[in-house]
């Protein structure tokens, strides 16, 4: 008689050690596991539901400024610094991982307005409204556990005064030039004590100024006449110019994408452009119910992170028209500057309540070392979750934030507006002969016109 | 000469006010005479006066009768240098014009000496290109041409006032006329000329503003390309399922070597060790063939020796150490041994003092000595010399004997009573034991163990006698409460029953075997567990049992009822095994003939006993519940007749189909047997011996086949019962209107009511809701269909897994079904796959920072 066995061979069956897991074989024939979705399906709602369970996105705030924080800069070579600017002189470098101040800048007369820091994490670009530039030199990374909060001199590189106020500075991506935005925009090298270049377009005052990270040499400025441009610094002429019916208070270039920028609008909105074309947005991010104060890009280049006149930081997808994720605290105030940590997993924010405030950019991710099995968990339940986000429930759980009530009212305030808006137009265009009222986009009609 | 000169110098003059003035630099050279007729020759709208002003300048000019041929000589290079400050003047004017111009001016001046004709021809072309009347060119002309004197001889000594002005501007023919007449001069002057001649014309620049807006538009369009060089990548990765921003990081040192090579010494120690290794020396003799390293290796002949005897004596003390212990070894002498091992114990009570190691040691040699006690009891007169002298007789032995034995005996006390000793300060929290009990023997254990189990008797009893009463008020008075509590106490007075019959076993069993010993107690005692424990599982078996009742009869039922239904229950098997009996009668008679049996048995229940009667309980209960149950199920029936069959329809019974009888009954009757044939097989059973009964009765005959088909479908009203059906089924979705009810005395005096009948208003509503479903049967989309119910209720469970629209990305619902067809799953998927499939968009490592795009080329 033959009896059919199943035959393993004990060496691959047999643990090294006591620890390892054990070998599990799988039939893995669909007859089999007919249920597959509807266990994934429940898989994805437990997901969804933990993710709200874990969501605890604020990981501290940071306390030391004795007046409004106006601006920040990121250290790009060094993760854990941060620098932050205040309305009444003050710069402060911290460290995010302990929370603490390293070091102050003291020097600036009046509000520090920019902060900007060169690639290679050397070199601190401060200027403010005492119409001076200042360089300072930062601390090495090594050094920067040690707190020697004690002379200036030997931080401070120059100090340049020049004859207007400045309201921002951006350092080039890898070069040696800075761009100071104020009545016009000014180019200056480290090593002079002069702009090598400044450009001048229109009269009024540029309010921020950006370089393209990807591309070097562009960079792009918004000013008070409402308008956002792009200037080439290998032809020391501006490029374009785009006039929108509301201002733009930040730029923010992604950084993967060299050809486009998401600016943050005062009529609540974000609009992303492609610099080649800018007759129309891209994207239209809406969400917040006042002023975009602040915009900063994820270095990944999939999200961006933004800071509004209404108190709360919204994460946005790229390409997303609503975002994604909102923070808010009881004790956040107007939000003036937010920024993307350079690895992508913090935000920091930086408010009228004196606080810089470090969240997760995701709200629900695990902090520490994660072993690979976690980690292989996390990614599973991640895609499951993806896949089901369209159902009714799995949609309704992702989706549910808890808003603070002025904002909940606020946001179905300008619902109503924008619904009795558009059955105006709609009504219109009823009663008006047909091809007299052209339906204008959403991504066009903010749009006033293209300057060149 | 001087004139010549002044000639020259007057010509930079002129070209200081504007480019287009030079043009008319030669006006003053033409003849009168000669002008006029060419005036007449083609006659120009140049006013009179202007012409005028040129011939007084003229006249003027006439005046140094110069001679026509130096003349000539001159104005050529004064052309020359009008071209020049033209090319000079080039950048940033209007150049288009000019340059033809001059051009022009150039050919006139090469061919010959026409120069009137050539002025003629320009003033003519200037007037073509510019569209301007001739004048306009002739505008600052008097202002140009005055002429100053100059107060001493012109010379390189007494430069003009042009050149002291700084207005003066040197021409490369300035530069060249020194020249003149050395070698290679005219080859210079063709290649200036024709330079002159290949320099292109250059537009006049452009109004500011629009200059700047040219400048924009070329900046934008450079700019857009080199944006545009990105797009490919980009493209890429926004196509890509996956970035990764985890790649190429330097995470430090992977290997050994490479960490061990960073090493730099610190301390003192290290650094000399650092110094010996990478002496210079010794690298170097590892370097070359390494018989240096030989001569590196010499130590001192001193050292040598020193060692050598070290070692020597080492040698020989090891070796006499080795001899003594040998000897020490060999002694026999049992004295010697004693007191040797008197010695040790000494010092070793004094290293027990000493150090807790020591006496750790020492514990557990006891603990040794006194496990081999008790197992082997070497003290215990079992050795065969101590049988011999009990056998003989205490009285007989000598001193030495009886205190031999008798030392014998205490050592062994002197073990076991550590024994205890220890175990009693191990239990000392058990204050039933007692430590005062000296003399260890087995009967005095017997002895402890009664004393407890009597202990243990009484509280239990204590237990069960007390609390009886019920608390009057409060929570606890509650009637759920005190029936709970009630319960509860039940459960445990069971409990403490058996723990007292437990203990009365048990002080039975010891009672009975006073003088077993220790061991066997023992084993005893453990026999005696385990027999409790089967006791307390049936106990607790019979609890379960009750609460199942309890919870049964929470209907405010009492545990009489069990009686009752017990009693049903043997009706019915009493039924069951002859059917012709009359059931009531049955019922008397098994009232009278199992009663008391079975109150008995009960009683027994409750009072504890054998698993029997427990099982027989166990199975009345299961049998009453069901009983209950189809109760219930024919009251319902009762109430809602055809509602079990509205659920399916095609399904017909199968006992229903065979028996004709059966359906001739009443409905509601055909029902209940039904059920219970479904129910209980038992009555199913007994159903189909009386069909038995009546087929048999009959002469039976073959019917043939047509017969038999009618006969089977007889009763088979398919078509009716699915038209039941589909009404049930409309009814549950569109339900009928309720029929209006008139409440008596509502709203008007009943009589009135009574006459009245309904008020209309009602009549007309029901009306419109009649109305109103009909309307929506008509709309179904069965309702012109006479075979099929579409049923229009939604499953709501199955919405949850539907999306209502499709979502964002996807083009066609097929497309979003594909993408969800394969699982995601470790146990759908293999491990190869399962990482490609779960890997999310974007993977970065935390703590590493990402640099921007870069584009490679």
């Amino acid at each position: 008689m033959r009896v059919k066995v199943i035959s393993r061979s004990a060496d691959e069956f047999t643990r090294e050690r006591s620890n390892d897991l054990q070998r599990v074989s799988r039939n893995y024939d669909p007859n089999l596991r007919t249920q597959e979705k509807a266990v994934e399906y429940v898989r994805a709602l437990n997901a969804a539901k933990l993710d709200k369970v874990f969501a605890r996105p604020f990981i501290g705030a940071m306390d030391g400024h004795i007046d409004a924080i106006s601006c920040m800069a990121k250290n790009p070579s060094h993760l854990k610094g941060v620098f932050s600017g205040s309305m009444d002189g003050d710069i402060r470098l911290w460290d995010i991982a302990s929370r603490k101040t390293v070091c102050q800048y003291p020097g600036h007369q009046g509000a520090v307005r920019g902060l900007t820091v060169s690639t290679d994490g050397r070199i601190l670009v401060s200027c403010g409204s005492d119409c001076t530039v200042r360089l300072w030199r930062v601390p090495l990374a090594s050094g920067i556990e040690s707190d020697d909060s004690s002379d200036s001199s030997d931080k401070s590189l120059a100090s340049y005064v020049w004859k207007n106020a400045f309201l921002a500075v951006d350092h080039q991506w890898e070069g040696n030039l800075f761009a100071t935005a104020g009545a016009q925009v000014d180019i200056w090298d480290h090593n002079r004590s002069q702009p090598v270049n400044s450009f001048k377009w229109g009269n009024d005052t540029v309010i921020s100024v950006r370089f393209n990270p990807g591309e070097p040499n562009i960079f792009a400025t918004s000013g008070s006449d409402r308008t956002i441009a792009v200037y080439d610094l290998r032809s020391s002429s501006p490029a374009i110019k785009v006039e929108m019916r509301t201002k733009t208070n930040s730029i923010a270039w992604n950084p993967m994408e060299p050809m486009n920028f998401t600016a943050a609008n005062e009529n609540c909105n974000c609009y992303s452009y492609d610099a080649r074309n800018l007759k129309e947005a891209k994207c239209v991010h809406k969400d917040h119910v006042s002023a975009v104060m602040d915009i900063d890009y994820s270095p990944t280049g999939r999200e961006f992170v933004t800071g509004s006149y209404d108190r709360t930081v919204r994460i946005f997808q790229y390409n997303g028209g609503h975002s994604r994720e909102i923070y808010h605290t009881k004790r956040m105030q107007r939000v003036f500057c937010v920024k993307f940590s350079c690895d992508a997993s913090y935000v920091i924010s930086g408010s009228d309540d004196t606080n810089l405030r470090l969240w997760k950019a995701k709200a629900s991710e695990q902090l520490g070392v994660i072993l690979p099995r976690e980690r292989k968990k996390h990614e599973y339940m991640e895609a499951v979750k993806n896949r089901y986000k369209h159902l009714p429930e799995v949609k309704r759980i992702l989706r549910h934030r808890h808003l603070p009530k002025p904002i909940y009212k606020a946001s179905a305030l300008r619902r109503t507006m924008t619904d009795s808006e558009k059955r105006k137009e709609d009504r219109r265009r009823a009663h008006s002969a047909p091809g007299s009222m052209p339906k204008t986009s959403v991504r066009k009609n903010r749009i006033v016109q293209e300057i060149e | 000469m001087a004139e010549t000169k002044r000639k020259t110098n007057r010509a930079p003059a002129k070209r200081n006010k504007k480019g287009k003035d030079n043009k008319w630099n030669k006006g003053p050279h033409l003849p009168n005479s000669l002008k006029k007729e060419l005036d007449s020759l083609n006659p120009r709208d140049i006013s009179d006066e202007e012409m005028q002003s040129d011939d007084d300048i003229d006249v003027y000019e006439y005046e140094e009768k110069v001679p026509d041929e130096e003349l000539k000589k001159n104005r050529s290079i004064g052309l020359m240098d009008d071209e020049d400050v033209a090319s000079d003047d080039e950048d940033g004017e209007d150049e288009g014009k000019k340059g033809a111009s001059d051009e022009d001016d150039e050919d006139g001046d090469e061919d010959d000496g026409g120069d009137d004709d050539d002025d003629e021809k320009h003033a003519r072309m200037l007037q073509d290109i510019t569209g301007l009347p001739g004048d306009a060119f002739d505008g600052k002309k008097k202002k140009n041409n005055d002429v100053v004197f100059e107060a001493y001889p012109e010379s390189e000594y007494n430069p003009s006032r042009d050149v002291l002005d700084g207005d003066g501007r040197i021409t490369i023919d300035d530069l060249l006329n020194p020249l003149h007449g050395k070698s290679g001069f005219s080859k210079i002057r063709k290649d200036v000329q024709r330079i002159d001649k290949k320099s292109k014309s250059v537009l006049p620049p452009l109004p500011k503003p629009q200059q700047e807006k040219i400048d924009r538009k070329s900046t934008y369009v450079y700019s857009k390309k080199k944006l545009t060089e990105y797009e490919p990548l980009v493209k890429k990765n926004r196509e890509a399922p996956t970035i990764f921003f985890d790649e190429d990081i330097d995470v430090g040192y992977s290997t050994v070597g490479a960490i061990a090579s960073e090493f730099r010494p610190r301390t003192e120690f290290e650094k000399k060790m650092d110094l010996l290794i990478n002496a210079k020396e010794l690298s170097d003799a590892h370097k070359s063939d390494g018989a240096r390293l030989l001569e590196l290796n010499k130590v001192s002949a001193e050292d040598v020796k020193e060692r050598q005897d070290r070692l020597a004596k080492m040698r020989s003390l090891l070796f006499r150490h080795e001899l003594k212990s040998k000897r020490v070894k060999h002694i026999k002498s049992k004295t010697y041994r004693r007191l040797l091992k008197k010695d040790k114990s000494k010092a070793g009570s004094i290293d027990t003092e000493m150090d807790p190691e020591a006496a750790k040691e020492l514990a557990e040699k006891q603990e040794f000595k006194r496990a081999e006690e008790r197992m082997t009891l070497k003290h215990k007169n079992t050795s065969k010399w101590a049988k011999r002298i009990k056998k003989r007789g205490f009285d007989v032995q000598d001193d030495g004997t009886r205190a031999a034995i008798s030392e014998q005996l205490q050592q062994h006390a002197l073990l076991t009573r550590k024994r205890n000793s220890m175990h009693d300060g191990e239990t000392s929290s058990d204050d039933s034991m007692d430590d005062d009990d000296e003399d260890i023997s087995g009967d005095e254990d017997d002895a402890s163990k009664l004393k407890l189990l009597e202990k243990g008797k009484k509280r239990t009893l204590e237990v069960l006698e007390e609390d009886d009463d019920v608390p009057k008020s409060g929570l606890l008075s509650l009637p759920f409460m005190v029936r709970g509590q009630k319960k509860k106490k039940e459960a445990a007075d069971e409990e403490a029953r058996l723990a007292l019959e437990e203990f009365d076993s048990s002080l039975k069993q010891l009672e009975g075997d006073d003088d077993v010993k220790n061991k066997n107690i023992g084993s005893l005692g453990g026999r005696k567990v385990f027999g409790a424990q089967k006791k307390q599982v049936s106990q607790s078996k019979i609890k379960v049992n009750n609460k199942d009742n309890y919870f049964d009869n929470s209907d405010s039922e009492d545990d009489g009822d069990i009686t009752e239904d017990v009693k049903d229950k043997h009706d019915r098997i009493n039924t069951q095994k002859d059917v012709t009996i009359d059931t009531n009668i049955l019922r008397e008679e098994s009232e009278v003939g199992h009663d008391p049996l079975f109150k008995v048995s009960f009683d027994d229940i409750s009072k504890d006993s054998g698993p029997k009667i427990e099982y027989d309980v166990s199975l009345v209960h299961t049998n009453t519940s069901k009983k209950k149950r189809d109760n219930k199920k024919h009251s319902n029936r009762v109430e809602s007749g055809k509602k079990a069959k509205v659920m399916k329809p095609e399904v017909v019974e199968p006992a229903a189909k065979v028996m004709k009888s059966k359906v001739a009954e009443p409905a509601s009757n055909k029902d209940v047997d039904i059920e219970h044939g479904d129910d209980d097989s038992d009555t199913d059973g007994e159903i189909r011996m009386v069909d038995g009964v009546i087929t048999s009765g009959t002469d039976y005959e073959l019917p043939s086949q047509d017969d038999l088909i009618k006969r089977a479908f007889a009763g088979d009203e398919v078509e009716d019962d699915f038209e039941k059906a589909k009404q049930e089924v409309l009814n549950e979705e569109i339900p009928e209107p309720e029929k209006p009810v008139l409440l008596p005395g509502w709203g008007q005096w009943t009589r009135i009511q009574k006459k009245r009948g309904l008020p209309s208003w009602m009549l007309a509503e029901h009306e419109r809701a009649k109305k109103k479903r009909d309307e929506e049967l008509k709309k179904r989309p069965d309702s012109h269909l006479k075979h099929v119910i579409i049923s229009q209720k939604l499953d709501k469970k199955a919405e949850k897994l539907q999306t209502k629209v499709l979502p964002y990305p996807f083009k066609s619902k097929e497309h979003f079904e594909q993408s969800n067809r394969m699982p995601l799953g470790p146990e759908f998927n293999p491990a190869t796959t399962i990482g490609l499939l779960n890997r999310p968009e974007v993977v970065k490592k935390p703590g590493v920072s990402i640099k921007p795009i870069k584009l490679k080329k």
